[in-house]
C-alpha cells in the first residue's frame, strides 16, 4: 500500500517538472490538467494530492511559487522551474530512460537468448 | 543537498510557527472554481459543476493533513504536545509530582555535588603543559618507603636516562623574609633552570631562569609568585631589580609568576637551584642526603610510564652497585602528577561517587514505584487513547516525556541542593586536595548534570512508560473492571523495585558502619602522646643573625622561659620533628659493640632534638631511666633517649640504659657516641593509622638547631593562646617569623581528614537511603492493602482474625526486606573490599556491622509495614464487600 503512494509520488513530482519546464510558469490547476490530459488516469480524481507535492517540491528547492492572476483574473499561485529543478529534471529524466531502457531489455529476453 | 533544503524548511517552519493553512486553502478555492467554470463550459449546471469539481478534488481533509505535514516536524510538533500535555498532568497531581521532584533532586543534588568534587579532585586537568606526561620520581627504600632524592643521584639520572626529554630537580626552602615591614616566612622551591618551561609557564613579566643558574656561585635572584607581589608589593613592576632580603642574603627579583601557576606545594618564590647548593654545599654533594628534593620529569614522546620505571630501575641498581653506602636498596618510585596532589584521596572519593549514585538508583526506584501508583488511576485514560488510535509507541513516547519533565524539574532542584551541599562539603574536605582546584558547580558538573537528568528520566520511566502502552483496551474498558488483568504482573515490577531499594540501602548502611567502625577504632588508638591543650608553631632563625650555636641556643632558651612567664600556660617545650607536622628528620645510626650491618642497611630511625621539658609539654611517657635535665649542657657528656620499639629491636633482651650509639656509620675517624639515658613510648609520628616508628631523642642543646616547633601546653583553650605566644617570641627577636600556627588537636584531626569525611558522607547518604527505602517498602505494603481491601474483607468474612490477617501483610514486608537484604548482603561481601584501604583494622566483611546493619533494616522494614497492617485489621468486612 504505502509503496505504491510512494511510486506515484515521485512520478506526480517528476510530471510536475517535466510539465513546468515545458509550459513554463503555470498555477495549480494548470498544472492538474496538463497531466491529467496527458497520462489519463493518473490525476482524473483526487487532484488535492497534487499540491502537498508542490510543497515538497517548494521546500527542496526544486520549484519557486508566487502569486499572480490567473485567466478568470483572480489570485492564484503560480509555480516555476528553478535552475536546481531544471538539473533534476534532466537528472532524472536519464535516470528514468535508463531504468525503462534495461526494464525493456529484460522483458525482451526470450529463454534461447540466455542459452 | 534536496533533503537539506527541504528539512532546513520544514525546521524553519516549526520554529517560526508558519501557518499557511491560508494559502492552501485559497489554493484549492482557485482550483475549485476552475474546474468548474471548465465543466459549466462542458454543459453542466453551475451547481452540478461545482459538485463534480469537488468530487476530482478528492478528500480535502487529507491533502490538508498531509499538506501540514510536510511543511513541519510532525515529530517535534508531537514532542511539544507531549511537553505540555506532561506539565498539565503533573500539575493536576501536586502531591505526587512534589514528592517525585524531592526525591529526585535530593538524588541528583548528592551526585551533582559529589561529581564536583571528584571533578576538580580526579578529572580537571592540571594547569600544565601536557600533564599527563609528567611524572614526579623519589627514591624508594624497604626501610622508611618513599623518601626524596639526593641530588648526586638526580644528577646522574639526568645523564643517563632517555626515557624522560627532560627533567627537573625541586628542593624545598623557606626563608625569613624581610627588610621591607614586617617578617615573613616564606617557602619556596630551589629549581632547576628547566622547571618552569616544563610545566610550560613563563614569568608574566621578567626573565625565567637561565641554565648557567644552576652552577656553583650564581649570583642570588628569586622569581616571585604572583600573590606575595601582590601581597607585599601592591603588584608594583618596578620590583624587577629590587633586592629582597630573605635569611639575611639579598636576592635580586628577576621575575614575577603567572597567577595560575600551580605549584607541587606552597610557594612564595622560586630559585635557581645552583643558589641552593652554593649555600647547602654539604646536603647538595652528599649522595647520602636526602631532603625535600622531588624529582618532576616529563615522558619523552612515545615512552610509556612502564618503560620509564624499568630504565630508571636499571640506574638505580647501578648506582646501587656504584655507592652502596648512599644507595644500596634504594629504588625509584614513579607516579602521574595528579597522583601527587590527590593521594590517598582517590579511593575514598570513587567509594562516594559509588555511594552516591546508589542513592540516585534508590531515589528512581522510589519514583518509578510512585508512577506505576499514579499510572494506575490513568489505566482507563490510556485504554481510552489508544482505542481512539494512539499507537504503543505514541504512548510510550508521552509517559516517558512525563518521567523527563519529572526529571528536568528534579535536575533544577538538584543543582540548588548541590549549590548548598558543595559549601558544606568544601568544609569537610582535606585542604590538601583542593590544591589540584577548586569545588565549584562548572560547565563539566552541569554536564554531567543534564547526563543524569536523562538518565534518571529513562531509568524510573522506562517501566511504568512500557507498562502504559501495554495496556490491555478490552477489559481496561468494561465497566466495573477494577482490577486489571496486568495487576499481578505490576506489583512484581513494584516489588522488585522495593526489593532493589532495600538492598541498595543495606550495601551503603554497610559501607558507612564501616566508615564508623574504622573511625572508632583510630580514635581509641593511642597516639603516644596528649595532644588535648598544646599549641605547636614553627620557628625557622635566620642564618645571618644566628650563624652561632651559642646565639641558637640562647634564642630557644629565652623563648621557653618568656613563653613559661605567660599566663595560662603550664608547660613548653621546642623540638624537631613533632608528630602530626610534616617536618621530618631521619639518620641512619651505629650501634656501639654491635657488628656493622650491610652498606645501606643501617638503623634509620626519626631523630627529635628536643628541650628537656618536651616529654611533660607533650604528656609522652617515660618507661625507663631518665629524661634529660637542664644538666645535659653542650659542655656534659652526649646523651639520648630511644622509644620502646628502638629498645625492643635493636636492644633485644638487654637494658638498653647505658649502652651508646652513634649518628652516621662507624668508619667516621672521630666517633660522637651517645650514652642512652631513658626509654619513653612510642609516639605515632605520621598519622594515627601508621605504624611507629624507631625514634631517637637528643636535647637541644647539645645538638642546637636552627629550625623547630615551639610547643605550649596550656590551662585555657590553646588557640587563645597565639597571639599571646607570639608577642612572647617577638619579644625575644622583633624581626622573627612564625609559621604553621596550629593546636595539635587540630593536626591529629587533620590527619584523619580523608576519613572523617567519607564517614560523615557516607552516613548521610546511608541515611537518605534507608528514609527512601522505608518510603518505597510502605509504598509497597499499602497499596497492596488497598488494592485488597475486597479481598481482605472476604477473608474476615469467612473467619480470618484480625491478628491473621495482620501477620498476612506484615509477612508480605517482612519477604520484600529479606529479599532485598539478602541480596544486599551478597553485594555488600563484593563491594565493601574496594573501601579496604579505606579501612582501619576492621575487616571489609566485618560480621558485627552486617549484622547491626541487618536488624537495622529489618526494624526499619516492621515500622514500614506496620502502618499498612493495621489499616488491613481494620478492614469492617461489611464495608469492604459493598466497596465495588
Amino acid at each position: 500500500m504505502k509503496e505504491k503512494t510512494e511510486v506515484q509520488q515521485g512520478t506526480l513530482a517528476l510530471m510536475v517538472l517535466k510539465t513546468l519546464n515545458v509550459l513554463g510558469p503555470l498555477h495549480g490547476y494548470g498544472i492538474a490538467k496538463r497531466i491529467e490530459q496527458i497520462s489519463g488516469d493518473l490525476l482524473s480524481v483526487n487532484q488535492g494530492t497534487l499540491y502537498p507535492v508542490l510543497l515538497k517540491l517548494e521546500q527542496e528547492g526544486s520549484i519557486a511559487s508566487a502569486w499572480g492572476s490567473s485567466e478568470n483574473n483572480r489570485r492564484a499561485r503560480f509555480y516555476r522551474l528553478t535552475r536546481s529543478g531544471h538539473k533534476q529534471l534532466r537528472n532524472e529524466t536519464e535516470n528514468w530512460e535508463l531504468t525503462t531502457s534495461i526494464i525493456a531489455r529484460f522483458f525482451a529476453v526470450r529463454r534461447e537468448d540466455l542459452a | 543537498m534536496r533533503a537539506l533544503n527541504r528539512f532546513l524548511s520544514r525546521i524553519r517552519n516549526f520554529a517560526t510557527r508558519s501557518q499557511n493553512e491560508e494559502r492552501l486553502r485559497e489554493e484549492l478555492e482557485q482550483h475549485v472554481a476552475l474546474q468548474t467554470e471548465e465543466n459549466v463550459r462542458l454543459g453542466m449546471s453551475a451547481g452540478e459543476g461545482r459538485r463534480q469539481a469537488l468530487i476530482k478534488l478528492g478528500a480535502v481533509e487529507t491533502v490538508r493533513e498531509r499538506y501540514s505535514e510536510e511543511k513541519s516536524l510532525p515529530i517535534l510538533e508531537c514532542l511539544q504536545q507531549d511537553f505540555h500535555f506532561a506539565l498539565r498532568q503533573l500539575r493536576k497531581a501536586p502531591g505526587f509530582t512534589a514528592v517525585a521532584v524531592l526525591t529526585l533532586a535530593l538524588g541528583i543534588g548528592a551526585n551533582t555535588a559529589v561529581f564536583s568534587v571528584v571533578y576538580s579532585a580526579l578529572l580537571q586537568p592540571l594547569p600544565y603543559r601536557d600533564a599527563s606526561r609528567l611524572m614526579v620520581l623519589n627514591e624508594t627504600t624497604p626501610k622508611v618507603g618513599v623518601v626524596s632524592v639526593s641530588y648526586p643521584n638526580f644528577l646522574d639520572w639526568r645523564t643517563q636516562s632517555h626515557t624522560f626529554s627532560e627533567i627537573a630537580a625541586l628542593q624545598e626552602v623557606s626563608f625569613n623574609l624581610s627588610g621591607i615591614t614586617e617578617p615573613e616566612s616564606v617557602s619556596g622551591l630551589a629549581v632547576s633552570p628547566n622547571f618552569l618551561a616544563m610545566m610550560g609557564f613563563r614569568p608574566v613579566i621578567g626573565r625565567d631562569f637561565e641554565s648557567a643558574e644552576e652552577q656553583t656561585g650564581t649570583a642570588p635572584v628569586t622569581i616571585l609568585s604572583y600573590s606575595l607581589w601582590q601581597r607585599r608589593f601592591a603588584c608594583d613592576p618596578a620590583v624587577l631589580g629590587r633586592t629582597i632580603v630573605l635569611d639575611g642574603h639579598d636576592f635580586t627579583v628577576v621575575g614575577i609568576l603567572p597567577s595560575d601557576f600551580l605549584a607541587p606545594a606552597n610557594t612564595d618564590l622560586l630559585i635557581p637551584i645552583g643558589v641552593w647548593i652554593t649555600n647547602h654545599s654539604e646536603a647538595a654533594h652528599q649522595r647520602g642526603a636526602r631532603g625535600d628534593m622531588p624529582v618532576i620529569g616529563r615522558l619523552a614522546p612515545g615512552i610509556t610510564s612502564k618503560q620509564a620505571k624499568a630504565e630508571m630501575e636499571g640506574i638505580a641498581a647501578r648506582l646501587a652497585k656504584e655507592y652502596p653506602i648512599a644507595n644500596d636498596d634504594f629504588g625509584v618510585a614513579l607516579q602521574p602528577i595528579r597522583d601527587a596532589f590527590v593521594g590517598e584521596t582517590r579511593p575514598a572519593l570513587l567509594v562516594l561517587f559509588g555511594a552516591v549514585i546508589f542513592v540516585l538508583l534508590i531515589a528512581c526506584a522510589n519514583v518509578a514505584n510512585l508512577f506505576l501508583v499514579h499510572g494506575t488511576g490513568r489505566t482507563k485514560e490510556m485504554a481510552l487513547r489508544i482505542a481512539l488510535g494512539a499507537s504503543n509507541s505514541r504512548i510510550f513516547a508521552q509517559m516517558l516525556t512525563e518521567s523527563l519533565v519529572l526529571s528536568l524539574f528534579g535536575g533544577l532542584l538538584g543543582v540548588g541542593v548541590a549549590f548548598a551541599a558543595v559549601r558544606g562539603i568544601g568544609k569537610l574536605i582535606p585542604a590538601s586536595l583542593l590544591r589540584g582546584g577548586i569545588v565549584a558547580l562548572n560547565i563539566p558538573v552541569l554536564v554531567f548534570v543534564a547526563a543524569i537528568v536523562l538518565l534518571a528520566a529513562f531509568v524510573f520511566g522506562i517501566t511504568p512508560a512500557l507498562h502504559s502502552s501495554r495496556t490491555d483496551v478490552q477489559s481496561e474498558l468494561k465497566e466495573g473492571a477494577r482490577t486489571s488483568s496486568a495487576g499481578t504482573d505490576h506489583s512484581r515490577i513494584r516489588s522488585a523495585l522495593a526489593i532493589a531499594q532495600a538492598a541498595l540501602a543495606l550495601v551503603l548502611l554497610v559501607g558507612a558502619g564501616l566508615m564508623m567502625k574504622s573511625l572508632y577504632r583510630l580514635l581509641q588508638v593511642d597516639p603516644g602522646f596528649q595532644p588535648n591543650q598544646v599549641l605547636a608553631m614553627t620557628i625557622s632563625l635566620r642564618r645571618d643573625q644566628y650563624s652561632k650555636d651559642a646565639a641558637v641556643r640562647n634564642f630557644w632558651a629565652q623563648v621557653l622561659q618568656r613563653v613559661r612567664e605567660l599566663p595560662g600556660v603550664e608547660n613548653a617545650a621546642v623540638s624537631t620533628n613533632t608528630p602530626m607536622t610534616d617536618n621530618h628528620d631521619r639518620t641512619d645510626v651505629t650501634i656501639e659493640g654491635v657488628a656493622q650491618p650491610r652498606p645501606g642497611h643501617y638503623p634509620h630511625p626519626d631523630l627529635h632534638i628536643v628541650s628537656p621539658s618536651y616529654l611533660q609539654t607533650l604528656g609522652i611517657a617515660l618507661l625507663h631511666g631518665r629524661s634529660f635535665t637542664e644538666a645535659d649542657k653542650e659542655d656534659a657528656p652526649p646523651v639520648a633517649m630511644i622509644n620502646d620499639r628502638v629498645a625492643k629491636q635493636l636492644f633485644p633482651n638487654q637494658d638498653p640504659v647505658g649502652k651508646r650509639f652513634m649518628f652516621g656509620h662507624a668508619s667516621t675517624d672521630q666517633p660522637k657516641w651517645l650514652t642512652i639515658v631513658g626509654v619513653v613510648a612510642d609516639t605515632k609520628l605520621y598519622g594515627l593509622a601508621n605504624l611507629s616508628r624507631l625514634e631517637v631523642y637528643v636535647p637541644v642543646r647539645q645538638e642546637p638547631s636552627g629550625q623547630m616547633d615551639l610547643v605550649v601546653k596550656s590551662r585555657v583553650d590553646p588557640a587563645a593562646m597565639t597571639s599571646a605566644v607570639r608577642s612572647a617570641v617577638y619579644s625575644v627577636d622583633k624581626d622573627q617569623s612564625i609559621a604553621s600556627v596550629a593546636t595539635m588537636k587540630q593536626l591529629v584531626n587533620n590527619s584523619l581528614a580523608t576519613r572523617r569525611m567519607t564517614l560523615v558522607l557516607l552516613g548521610l547518604f546511608s541515611a537518605l537511603a534507608l528514609m527512601l527505602g522505608a518510603i518505597g517498602i510502605y509504598g509497597v505494603i499499602s497499596y497492596a492493602v488497598a488494592q485488597r481491601t475486597r479481598e481482605i474483607g472476604i477473608r474476615m468474612a469467612l473467619g480470618a482474625s484480625r491478628a491473621g490477617v495482620f501477620r498476612m501483610v506484615m509477612g508480605q514486608g517482612m519477604k520484600l526486606a529479606a529479599t532485598g537484604m539478602g541480596i544486599g548482603i551478597l553485594a555488600a561481601l563484593g563491594l565493601t573490599r574496594m573501601m579496604s584501604s579505606l579501612l582501619y583494622q576492621v575487616s571489609s566483611g566485618d560480621f558485627e556491622i552486617f549484622t547491626v546493619v541487618a536488624v537495622l533494616l529489618l526494624l526499619v522494614a516492621v515500622a514500614a509495614s506496620y502502618i499498612p497492617a493495621r489499616r488491613a485489621t481494620s478492614v469492617e468486612p461489611i464495608v469492604a464487600l459493598r466497596y465495588e
